[in-house]
C-alpha cells in the first residue's frame, strides 16, 4: 500500500537503517524508480517520438536525412586528406570524414541534452504541478528521446564505414557499452542541469553561450595525440572527450581503448549518473515550488 | 472502529518571496534571510477516515489549492506532520496535463499510467473510459479540437477508471455541463461509499451532497470543522458580510 508520512519537510523511512543499507538504497533508487515507471516512460517516449515529424509529409526520413547530410558533407569535403590528424597515415580516404563523424554524433548527443536540460522542467509543468508525476523521470525521457537520434545516427555511420572502406572491425560488437555509458552520463548531466534551470533562467543563457565554444575543445576535427602534452591529458577535463575518443577507437580505428581510458569513463559515467540523480532528489520539491 | 487514511499534525507551508531572482541567490550564498515568508497554510490538523468524504470551503488564496497538493505528494509541507495511506488520484485542473497535440487516446493513456495503472491495464479499460466520457469518434482527434468540457470529460472518465483509494477533486466540475456534472456527482456519491474523497468546490449544493464534513479554510488557517450545514452556513455568511480584503495575499 501506497503510505506517506512526512515530518517537517522530510520524508520518514520505515526504520533506522545502516550505513550498508542506505548506501545500497542511494545507488539503487534511480535504477529502482525508472524500473517502477517504466510503463510511464515508455507511454511518454511514444508519444513524443510519434509527435516529432507529425505534420511533415516526409516524416521519419527527416530523422535520417539530415545525419545522412553532414555525412555526405565531410565526406566530400575531406576526401583525399591522406593523413589522419594523429599523422598516421589513412588507409583509405574516407577515414577522415568517419573520424570527424564519430566525433560529431557524441557531441551533438551531448549539446542537445545541454540546450534543453535548464527549460526541460519549465515544458513539463503543467505534469508536474497538476498530477502526481514522477519529475525525476522527465530528463531520464528526454535522454532516451535524443538516444534515438544518436542511433540512428551511429547505424550511418556503421554503415558508411562498411559500405565506403569495405571492412567492419570486430569491436563494434563493444558499441553497446560505449552507449549505455554515454545514456548514463547524459541523464546524470541532464538531472544536474534540469534542477539548476528550474532555479533560474541563467542556465539557459550559459548553455547557449558555453556549448558552441566547448565543441572546439572537444577533439572533435583534430585528435588528443596532436595537442601539445599538458593539453593533451587536460583536455580529458571535457568530459565528453573520452566519449568521443571511445568511439573512434570502436569504430574507426578497430582497437579496444586503453584500460585508462575505461577506468576513466566508467568513473565519469557513475559520478555523473548517481551524483546528478543525487542533485536532482535533493531538490525536487523546492523546483516544484518555484515552477 | 475507525480507520485514519489521512492525518495532518500542525501542517504548515510557507513559500519564501523574493524581490528580485537575484535575492534568492544571496539567500543561499550569504545565508542571511532576504525574503518575506508567506504562509500558505499554517497549523492545519485534520483527521478523515476511510470513506468519508471532506469538502474543502475557502476564498481563493485561503490554501485548499495548497492542502491538496501536499495531500497527493506533488510538494512537501515546511512543517507539521502528514501520514497518507492508499493510492491518491487528483483531479485537479482537469484536462491541464493533456498535450494538445496528441489524440484523446494517446492522452487517456498516459494519464491513467500517471495514476499508477500499468499500461495493458488503461487500454483494457479505454472502452469503458469512452463510455463514460460520452466521446465516441473524438478518441483519436488531436486533444486541441476538444472543447474545454470535453477534455474535462475524458479527464473525469480516466480518474473514475484507475481504482483509487483517495480521490481529491479540485474545481473540476465547474466546465462541464449539467448532464456531465451530474453523471460525475453520482460517480462520486457511489465513489464514497468505499473510498475517501477530498473535494473542492464553490458549489455548496455539490459539497452538502456528497460529504459528510466540511472544512473551511482561512488564509491558511482552518476556521472552521465539522458538519457540512453548519459550517457551509457560517462560510455563506462571511462571505456575504466580511468585505474581501486583499492584504490576505500579504507576506
Amino acid at each position: 500500500m501506497h503510505r506517506l508520512h512526512i515530518v517537517n519537510g522530510k520524508a520518514m523511512v520505515a526504520s533506522r537503517r545502516s550505513i550498508v543499507a542506505r548506501l545500497l538504497g542511494f545507488f539503487s533508487t534511480p535504477i529502482y524508480n525508472a524500473w517502477k515507471h517504466r510503463d510511464l516512460i515508455v507511454a511518454i517516449l511514444c508519444r513524443e517520438l510519434h509527435e516529432r515529424f507529425k505534420g511533415s509529409i516526409a516524416g521519419w526520413v527527416w530523422a535520417v536525412l539530415a545525419p545522412l547530410l553532414s555525412l555526405v558533407t565531410y565526406t566530400v569535403v575531406f576526401q583525399g586528406a591522406m593523413h589522419l590528424p594523429d599523422n598516421t597515415t589513412a588507409s583509405t580516404s574516407f577515414d577522415y570524414a568517419l573520424f570527424i563523424f564519430g566525433g560529431i554524433i557524441s557531441f551533438n548527443f551531448f549539446s542537445e541534452m545541454a540546450y534543453r536540460a535548464p527549460t526541460l522542467l519549465h515544458e513539463y509543468s503543467h505534469f508536474i504541478k497538476n498530477t502526481i508525476f514522477p519529475c525525476d523521470m522527465i530528463p531520464l525521457i528526454s535522454t532516451l528521446r535524443a538516444t534515438v537520434y544518436a542511433l540512428i545516427g551511429l547505424s550511418l555511420m556503421i554503415s558508411a564505414q562498411l559500405l565506403l572502406t569495405g571492412r567492419l572491425p570486430w569491436t563494434v560488437l563493444l558499441l553497446p557499452f560505449w552507449a549505455l555509458a554515454l545514456v548514463l552520463f547524459l541523464v546524470g548531466v541532464t538531472w544536474f542541469i534540469s534542477a539548476l534551470g528550474a532555479f533560474t533562467r541563467d542556465v539557459s543563457y550559459l548553455m547557449v553561450s558555453i556549448a558552441p565554444l566547448l565543441m572546439f575543445a572537444t577533439p572533435i576535427f583534430f585528435s588528443r595525440e596532436s595537442l601539445p602534452e599538458p593539453a593533451q591529458t587536460l583536455i580529458y577535463a571535457n568530459l565528453i572527450t573520452a566519449y568521443v575518443e571511445i568511439v573512434r577507437d570502436l569504430v574507426v580505428n578497430g582497437t579496444i581503448p586503453s584500460f585508462g581510458l575505461c577506468c576513466w569513463t566508467g568513473l565519469v559515467t557513475a559520478a555523473s549518473f548517481w551524483g546528478g540523480y543525487w542533485f536532482f532528489d535533493k531538490n525536487r520539491y523546492r523546483v516544484v515550488d518555484l515552477l | 472502529m475507525t480507520f485514519e487514511v489521512i492525518r495532518t499534525h500542525r501542517l504548515g507551508k510557507v513559500f519564501p518571496l523574493f524581490q528580485s531572482p537575484a535575492d534568492r541567490l544571496k539567500e543561499i550564498v550569504l545565508r542571511s534571510p532576504r525574503s518575506k515568508p508567506f504562509w500558505a497554510l499554517r497549523d492545519v490538523n485534520l483527521q478523515i477516515a476511510k470513506g468519508e468524504g471532506v469538502g474543502v470551503l475557502g476564498r481563493n488564496g485561503s490554501g485548499k489549492s495548497t492542502l491538496l497538493q501536499l495531500i497527493c505528494g506533488i510538494t512537501r509541507p515546511s512543517i507539521g506532520e502528514l501520514w497518507v495511506d492508499g493510492r491518491v488520484a487528483p483531479v485537479m485542473a482537469l484536462g491541464g496535463s493533456f498535450d494538445p497535440e496528441s489524440t484523446g487516446r494517446t492522452n487517456a493513456v498516459i494519464a491513467g499510467v500517471i495514476l499508477g495503472l500499468k499500461r495493458h491495464e488503461v487500454l483494457e479499460r479505454l472502452d469503458s473510459i469512452v463510455e463514460f466520457a460520452g466521446l465516441g469518434d473524438f478518441l483519436d482527434q488531436p486533444v486541441k479540437k476538444y472543447s474545454a468540457g470535453m477534455r474535462a470529460r475524458l479527464a473525469f472518465a480516466v480518474c473514475a477508471h484507475v481504482d483509487a483509494d483517495i480521490l481529491v477533486v479540485d474545481e473540476a466540475l465547474a466546465v462541464g455541463d449539467g448532464a456531465f456534472q451530474k453523471q460525475c456527482l453520482d460517480w462520486l456519491g457511489r465513489f464514497c461509499q468505499t473510498g475517501t474523497l477530498l473535494f473542492v468546490s464553490h458549489s455548496l449544493d455539490d459539497v452538502l451532497h456528497l460529504c459528510r464534513k466540511a472544512v473551511w479554510l482561512d488564509r491558511g488557517r482552518v476556521r472552521e470543522i465539522g458538519d457540512p450545514y453548519k459550517v457551509g452556513a457560517n462560510f455563506s455568511k462571511a462571505m456575504e458580510l466580511e468585505p474581501d480584503d486583499p492584504s490576505r495575499f500579504q507576506a
